[in-house]
């Protein structure tokens, strides 16, 4: 009994560790989005601008999910795995922190968080910023697994991951129909969805990609770009695919290019794309990562 | 067009680099005909028996064969290689025989038993009469393993033997045994290289097997 109660204690106790490490992200935050300090540093009103809320309840749930890469190792003794946490937690911090702010300057590099969330309170531009925030987290979360407690080794991917995600973000121009500039201008909800679909559904090709064994770091980085080659092949297939089987409408039957265009910055159409980009991308990863050829070798 | 062209220097690339670093592309020598042979094999007095044969892939195959490479006093090793199609076809009827020797003065592509390139050659052995009264070649005590290596069994040749396997290879014509003892119908290559002719690898599976096997197996 005493020993499941000690048990007990020391779950509790990590878990108050847990929350002060994300007080401690919550000042960290202020660093990259020095203009939030007011709003962060004291009571949050989410009803007053529901994007900011949004903004940064996101980060919340990323970094909770990057917190949760990290396990605690009970045998080494409660200081030393307390100690543990708090350094790879304050890595996870800066690393999460960092890759939001290149990635977002990368997509959002004609606009400003400031003048989009604080004054003009769009919420595509929030929502866009919610998918990276996840999307980020779990590539981090992917990458500080594998790192497997190296600190070279997460550097290395973690630069690898970044010069990636920052090469696919700007593979949404190629493929989706919707303008991402001129929309986000008119806090088109309908982009943020497609857009947040194309997010998602890269994440988890990159993820998959990262999701192997490695036993030396350059074979698995080459292995890496292989599979991200190849899921750059085989995403288009799916996403024609998906758009021949599920034909869609837009505008009516003689409808000129205005209709046209009111129809693609529809929600509806946000929608689908959206699901279109998440679908073809988990198709994937399937055919990316869930193909057994057997051994290459051929022992016979 | 520009996406099409984007696609395609994608697809070149995947494939170079795909190419560039597969094991199967670093670890494995591709013999595309008899010629890739004197690459391959490095010492002298060897000779290359073919021992089973491979082929993977679905509408692109890939053929594989394995060789054993037995040279004079060096070790015996098994060396698998990537070969062509038409190679691979070709020495399919040949299995257990030996495809390749290199001796000093020449190098021969003619399928013959194995150990045609040693049987005769005093350096190696010699022919002895055995307890039946019948001369039969021995080898000499360092190469006394050399019976099991050319998987000849309890198979030893004669001088009819002998004497015919010259008279094959002056006028070259492949040569299966006396009693047509070795090669895919021979009784000692089947006996000795029993891995190619396994009888699961041998089984033709119809549709209606391969089903009910998949439902016996999954469910």
């Amino acid at each position: 009994m005493a020993e499941i109660f000690d048990r007990l204690v020391i779950r509790i106790l990590l878990a108050a560790f847990v929350c002060l490490m994300l007080y401690l992200y919550r000042y960290a935050h202020v660093i990259f989005y020095p203009s939030v300090k007011r709003q962060v540093l004291k009571r949050i009103n989410p009803a007053e601008n529901p994007a900011d809320s949004l903004h940064l309840f996101a980060r919340l749930i990323g970094i909770s999910l990057v917190f949760s890469s990290i396990t605690f190792n009970e045998s080494s003794g409660f200081f030393l795995s307390i100690f543990h946490f708090a350094v790879w937690g304050t890595i996870a911090i800066v690393l999460y922190l960092l890759s939001l702010f290149i990635v977002e300057s990368i997509v959002f590099y004609n606009f400003d968080y400031k003048d989009e969330i604080l004054k003009r309170k769009n919420m595509s531009y929030a929502f866009i910023s919610f998918c990276h925030a996840i999307v980020i987290a779990y590539l981090t979360r992917t990458v500080m697994i594998e790192a497997e407690n190296s600190l070279i080794i997460l550097l290395v991917l973690w630069l690898y991951m970044l010069v990636i995600v920052g090469f696919s973000v700007k593979y949404y121009i190629f493929i989706s129909k919707l303008s991402f500039n001129r929309l986000m201008l008119q806090k088109n909800l309908s982009l943020c969805f497609s857009y947040g679909g194309f997010a998602l559904g890269a994440g988890f090709i990159i993820a998959s990609c990262f999701d192997q064994e490695h036993y030396d770091i350059t074979v698995y980085c080459i292995q890496v770009l292989l599979k991200t080659i190849l899921s750059l092949l085989i995403f288009p297939l799916f996403k024609k695919g998906l758009v021949y089987i599920f034909p869609i409408k837009l505008g009516e039957d003689r409808g000129h290019q205005g209709h046209i265009d009111a129809d693609m910055q529809s929600l509806g159409y946000g929608f689908y794309e959206g699901s279109v980009f998440i679908a073809g991308a988990i198709l994937t990863t399937m055919i990316v990562n869930r193909i057994q050829f057997g051994t290459i070798y051929p022992f016979f | 067009m520009y996406k099409f062209f984007l696609y395609t220097i994608l697809t070149i690339l995947y494939l170079g680099l795909a190419k560039a670093l597969s094991p199967s592309e670093t670890g494995v020598q591709y013999l595309q005909n008899n010629k890739g042979f004197s690459k391959i094999v490095k010492g002298h007095q060897s000779t290359m028996i073919l021992v089973d044969t491979h082929a993977t892939g679905f509408l692109i195959k890939t053929y594989y064969q394995k060789y054993r490479l037995i040279s004079g006093y060096d070790t015996v090793e098994e060396i698998i290689v990537r070969t062509s199609r038409e190679f691979a076809k070709k020495n399919l009827k040949f299995i257990g025989l030996s495809i390749y020797r290199k001796s000093p003065e020449k190098e021969e592509f003619l399928p013959l038993p194995p150990g045609s390139l040693y049987v005769g050659n005093r350096e190696y052995g010699e022919w002895r009469e055995n307890k039946k009264g019948e001369i039969r070649w021995r080898f000499n005590k360092v190469f006394k393993n050399f019976p099991k290596y050319l998987g000849w069994g309890k198979f030893r040749p004669d001088e009819e033997f002998f004497q015919e396997l010259r008279s094959r290879a002056s006028l070259n014509e492949p040569f299966f045994g006396v009693q047509g003892e070795f090669g895919p119908q021979g009784k000692i290559t089947q006996e000795n290289f029993p891995h190619f002719f396994n009888e699961e690898r041998m089984k033709k599976v119809d549709m209606k097997t391969l089903l009910i096997e998949y439902f016996k197996e999954n469910f």
